[in-house]
């Protein structure tokens, strides 16, 4: 009696959760995905993973920035052309020499060092960035923060891409593929030991992502902070440490999609201001600050453009994931997730 | 008596404002320290310069025998220095528990509370939290954020606990259950400074009580002192009835 009611009001919860609008979009997706698999084929399905995977590591970065220090990074996507460049200086080198002297472990491993360098760059140019600029900020003035730290962004991503040029010129630094080896098979689908990893890279980086901040001391500490600094303070995190590592985690993420899509997105001056984009629908699409929302958000974004330019044609995957964000504005301005799922992952 | 406690000289000055000028006092362990003065003296501003919201522009602050002049309020916090505010700061998506507990886990050195869950419901019980602990802090009204607020600065284990107007807002019934919570406080050997408006508060709890006024120290002594202090009196001009 007592257990059948129990289910019965698990069942009531589950609709419930079905009938809001990101169980809807969820449901929409779901059928779009077998759809066009069935249509299309089931690359666009493959396509729409791989990508996605990358959006959504961009997309938790912004999520995590915006909800931690309330920054408005408009200088993201240029975290994600350090990592192209970082890559691209660190692999080239490395492919030529392991031309002249051919090694099977060493060409499997030398994209990871690329890879890894770029991780480590972005980490780095995060902790400079909060240092140098955002601490001045916030020490000198917290008013109009929001306003303030939103055109300090944009000004570092001018900053950064004409540094870019200044260096290393506007010509496209990119490389055909990392590993140079037969595709995998997957459903009748071959996908490119570099797609693979990609995603795979993306799985795995999120995975532990969220173990860091649902389980561990500072990453709880993290999540104090988005709710309530003075409060967080008062307890005794510090928050100089947390706007850091914030930082530093947001960057490195970007900086690592980069370097993992580098067979995609040749290195140039301009190169994150797409991804820069398209971190924002996500962010947008699923509600400032909400770092699980932006997880899904990156796949559903992806799935959208993929969907878009297979079916209405290339070129238009900007335009419609744009006007969908309109229309989510108009209609539910805290995002689609913006209570319902945010809910469940704060449990 | 040893001082727990000691502000020399601090001076506190937002732009051209002079807010806190020139004040010293001495907190002895183990008792119920009161500041008082009329709206706008400087009290909160002298607090928040002590336990590290801001740093004092002059002045020294000594903390259990050592020099803390402009520490972080996180620093102050795990040297045993928990605080309220006026309004009260809660993590709004956390239940009342989970309040508690984010105090308890990274308010002491890390490990120094076994098990940071059953230590909060602890303190939740010690403050006689009114509502269910897993009620979540968005949906508690003034009075039981107030002491939800004083649970969490408890949780970190303070050795002196700085309260901003805990007894604001509050009716008469109320007052007298805060201030048994208050007394008990102290007698499980924290030692308390307060800031109050309520005289009844003040002078039913009180060991000494320094009086601000336009950020100077203008009195100091026992509550019955104080009260009978003409300088005193003349600052709260036609709230001399009130003392």
């Amino acid at each position: 009696m007592a257990r059948s009611s129990v289910q019965s009001t698990i069942v009531f919860e589950v609709l419930r959760r079905l009938t809001t609008a990101a169980g809807i979009t969820i449901i929409l997706s779901v059928v779009a995905v077998i759809v066009s698999a069935v249509v299309a084929g089931p690359f666009t399905l493959v396509n729409a993973i791989v990508t996605g995977g990358m959006w959504a590591l961009l997309a938790v970065g912004l999520s995590l920035v915006f909800g931690v220090m309330n920054i408005p990074n408009f200088a993201h996507g240029e975290f994600f052309m350090v990592g192209t460049l970082v890559s691209y200086l660190v692999f080239t080198p490395l492919h030529k020499y392991l031309r002249q002297n051919p090694s099977s472990v060493l060409s499997t491993v030398a994209p990871f060092a690329g890879i890894f360098a770029a991780l480590l760059v972005g980490a780095l140019l995060g902790v400079v960035v909060e240092k140098l600029i955002f601490f001045q900020l916030r020490r000198r003035s917290r008013e109009q923060w929001v306003m303030n730290s939103f055109l300090l962004t944009v000004g570092l991503s001018v900053v950064m891409i004409n540094g870019h040029q200044l260096l290393w010129g506007t010509n496209f630094k990119g490389i055909p593929r990392y590993w140079d080896v037969k595709p995998i098979d997957l459903f009748g689908v071959n996908i490119s030991m570099d797609r693979a990893v990609a995603l795979g890279l993306a799985v795995v980086t999120i995975a532990i992502f969220w173990f860091f901040l649902m389980r561990t001391r500072t990453g709880r500490a993290i999540r104090a902070v988005a709710q309530d600094e003075t409060g967080a303070q008062m307890v005794g995190i510090d928050l100089n440490r947390i706007q850091v590592l914030t930082m530093a985690l947001s960057s490195a993420l970007a900086a690592m999609a980069g370097a993992s899509l580098l067979f995609m997105f040749p290195s140039y001056p301009t190169v994150g201001l797409k991804p820069l984009y398209v971190a924002w629908y996500v962010v947008i699409l699923v509600g400032l600050g909400n770092v699980a929302g932006a997880t899904i958000g990156g796949f559903l974004v992806a799935l959208l453009q993929t969907l878009t330019s297979y079916f209405i044609g290339v070129g238009w995957e900007d335009v419609v994931p744009t006007a969908l964000i309109i229309l989510i504005l108009l209609f539910k301005p805290s995002g689609l997730f913006g209570s319902e799922v945010k809910g469940v992952w704060e449990q | 008596m040893t001082a727990i406690l000691e502000a020399k000289d601090i001076v506190k000055r937002f732009g051209g404002l002079v807010a806190v000028n020139r004040v010293s006092l001495t907190v002895n362990e183990g008792e119920i320290f009161g500041l008082i003065g009329p709206n706008g003296a400087g009290k909160t501003t002298f607090l928040n310069s002590i336990a590290g919201t801001f740093k004092p522009n002059a002045g020294v602050v000594r903390f259990l025998g050592r020099e803390t002049t402009g520490f972080r309020s996180d620093v102050m916090c795990k040297l045993g220095m928990s605080r309220t505010f006026q309004i009260s700061q809660p993590f709004p998506k956390l239940t009342a528990l989970e309040n508690v507990m984010v105090s308890a886990v990274f308010g002491n050195e890390r490990g120094a509370v076994r098990d940071p869950e059953a230590w909060s419901r602890q303190m939740l019980d010690f403050v006689e939290f009114p509502m269910p602990p897993d009620t979540r802090a968005d949906n508690l009204n003034t009075v039981q954020l107030k002491r939800l607020d004083l649970a969490r600065a408890l949780a970190s284990k303070p050795k002196l606990l700085l309260l901003d107007e805990l007894a604001a807002g509050l009716t008469t019934g109320e007052l007298d259950d805060l201030m048994a919570i208050i007394r008990k406080i102290r007698d499980s050997g924290v030692t308390i400074v307060m800031v109050e408006h309520i005289m009844r508060v003040i002078m039913g709890l009180c060991d000494r009580i320094v009086v601000i006024h336009y950020g100077e120290k203008i009195a100091e002594g026992t509550p019955e002192e104080v009260a009978h202090d003409p300088k005193v009196a003349e600052a709260y001009l036609g709230e001399k009835y009130i003392l």
